[in-house]
């Protein structure tokens, strides 16, 4: 599988003149923007006005070192994960410094030491598993599947450029998190796999995101999750869930099912970048764990 | 004025001008509509319905919000794209500009979501007229008089910027709130883009007040509730289709919210955002004008999870 360089275009052509990214169409939002500047990195090339959306990007970043989903959103959430999976080079290194800074700050509120006090001093018990920590999407929440996925590739990351007890213990803790997550039949959903004594089913997309999160970890069962996502490749039903099903497998060095490759058309802008990010992992150039 | 004030602005005059053209009435007016099957008599349907609730729409933009949570075509767990189709063109004959709008609350394909749902297949030129509400630009808008912790809510434009925005739910049981209808339809025209996939911080201000926080930004949005086939046990997601064989309009969420509650069994009094939102006169049938279908008539028992079962309607 090669690079779709007429993807690339179609990311270039989406560009907003404020040098951010739009999902589909309208104003600039943070993710799509970093999404842009991954596929470009995957393709190992550069955006032609790549420094109109660094500085769309820097300009987004809030005095506690996180980033804002919009401009017109007045507080740092999930997406601060995702603007630290570019390389320091790019954003700055000060600047992404605070960016891992402000994740390693931030946890689901099911797992803060208020809630845990709060607990202790109304039923006198310590809820279960205090070590484990994921993060939530928005703050004062609690934490999920995705924003946990893309928490952990961004710390692996600069642990592995710059290790540290405390990165290593808290990438532990959210993938405890992410294990403590997973469904009956072996993937992920939203992060909610059990409801009203009710078991819920995986998605495609959490389900790529989780493996990827995972990868290089000796996690138990993980052959029934491979059954699971190449079982959701071969019917695949959007183009986001099975570029993510793609990375989150050949993460764990396991061949993608045989499938009508991305049939579903690319609706928004990051299954656009999402697909390139695959079809450069296939080639070996996994932008997420490199 | 700032932008955010024009957007809300323009958000309530639009609904305060697009009401009934005869004089207010005291009571709330429901009309419950018998349709067995999602056929093409759902499009003469429509035109009634929306004739006796003497909406004047003409010239004004007009925002459907169905219901879309799964890929999953055939279970009763999506509004049906038909009820939707003949809504706007219900709609389009009264002379409103009509569009389509969802923010699903866990998966982020909403146009794949729609297309798996058959939309695509159904409504003509579909991607043109849908804005997917988790990815809309937004503006911040305050909450005049919030029952949860939430001061302010971002949310996106497409929905500021109607004249009418019509909730159209599937009538389903939830399984933390007892029965999500068109109230609590509204979670979905809050942006995943800001607040995430579940949109959870509204579950942390507290699921029922959130509700009746929302309700209080759209007290007036016009309400048509897909119970046709709706769904009972575990539901929102996870429980069974429900035949009830009735679409359920009105112009207060509350008693539209309320007299679907009475048809599917369930004691509205005891479903805590309708209180929060319309107090016990707002839900009470004295209050509540019905039209067309009794709801004695058409009640359909719509099975409760064991933990819910106190929602049980008992009749004196």
């Amino acid at each position: 599988m090669e690079i779709d360089f007429g993807a690339l275009d179609s990311i270039r052509a989406a560009q907003n003149p404020d040098g951010g990214w739009p999902y589909r169409k309208g104003g600039s939002w943070t993710e799509p923007t970093v999404y842009a500047l991954l596929a470009h990195q995957a393709a190992r090339t550069t955006a032609p006005h790549s420094a109109e959306a660094v500085a769309w990007l820097c300009a987004t970043q809030r005095g506690d070192g996180g980033w804002t989903p919009r401009r017109a959103v007045d507080q740092s959430t999930w997406v601060t994960a995702l603007v630290a999976l570019l390389p320091p080079e790019t954003i700055g290194a000060a600047r992404h410094a605070r960016a891992v800074e402000w994740l390693v700050g931030e946890r689901g509120m099911e797992s803060s030491p208020i809630l845990h006090l709060s607990e202790f001093l109304r039923h006198g018990t310590l809820p279960e598993g205090p070590d484990l920590s994921g993060w939530p999407w928005f703050p004062g929440s609690a934490a999920w599947v995705t924003p946990t996925c893309l928490g952990i590739l961004a710390l692996k990351k600069r642990y592995w450029r710059q290790p540290s007890s405390e990165l290593r213990e808290r990438i532990g803790a959210a993938q405890a998190f992410l294990l403590s997550r997973r469904c009956a039949d072996g993937g992920w959903n939203h992060g909610s796999q059990r409801s009203r004594g009710y078991d819920s089913g995986a998605y495609p997309e959490t389900t790529g995101q989780a493996l990827l999160a995972l990868a290089g970890m000796d996690a138990p069962k993980l052959e029934e999750t491979f059954g699971l996502a190449q079982g959701f490749l071969r019917e695949q039903r959007s183009a986001g869930g099975a570029a993510w099903l793609r990375l989150g497998l050949l993460a764990h060095q396991q061949t993608p099912a045989d499938a009508p490759l991305f049939r579903m058309p690319c609706r928004t802008l990051p299954d656009t970048a999402l697909t390139l990010l695959a079809e450069a992992a296939e080639q070996g150039y996994n932008v997420f764990l490199e | 004025m700032t932008r955010r004030d024009f957007l809300l602005g323009s958000a309530g005059l639009g609904l305060a001008g697009c009401g009934r053209t005869a004089a207010p009435r005291s009571r709330a007016l429901v009309k419950v509509t018998r349709a067995a099957t999602y056929s093409q008599d759902l499009y003469d349907t429509m035109r009634r319905v929306l004739r006796e609730h003497r909406i004047d729409v003409r010239g004004r933009r007009v925002v459907l919000k169905p219901n879309l949570v799964e890929f999953e075509p055939e279970s009763a767990i999506n509004t049906h794209p038909l009820l939707v189709h003949a809504t706007l063109e219900a709609f389009r004959e009264l002379g409103a500009s009509v569009a389509i709008a969802e923010g699903p609350g866990h998966r982020r394909g909403t146009l794949d979501l729609a297309d798996a749902a058959g939309y695509f297949g159904t409504i003509p030129d579909f991607e043109d007229i849908f804005t997917d509400l988790n990815l809309d630009d937004v503006s911040r808008v305050r909450l005049p008089h919030p029952v949860s912790h939430l001061r302010s809510l971002y949310l996106p434009h497409t929905v500021l910027g109607s004249d009418l925005l019509v909730s159209m739910p599937k009538m389903k049981t939830h399984h933390w709130t007892g029965a999500t209808l068109s109230m609590k339809n509204l979670f979905g025209i809050v942006p995943g883009g800001v607040y995430g996939w579940p949109k959870n911080m509204l579950h942390w201000a507290g699921i029922h007040q959130s509700i009746a926080d929302l309700h209080s930004l759209f007290p007036k949005h016009f309400a048509i509730v897909d119970g046709i086939v709706g769904m009972d046990g575990n539901g929102p997601i996870q429980g069974q289709p429900k035949a009830a064989g009735v679409i359920v309009s009105g112009r207060e969420p509350v008693a539209v919210d309320a007299t679907c509650c009475r048809i599917m069994q369930i004691e509205p009094s005891r479903i805590e955002y309708l209180t929060l939102a319309g107090g016990l006169e707002g839900i009470a049938e004295e209050n509540i004008q019905q039209i067309g279908e009794k709801p004695d008539s058409v009640e359909t028992r719509f099975e409760l999870i064991m933990e819910l079962r106190e929602l049980r309607r008992v009749r004196a």
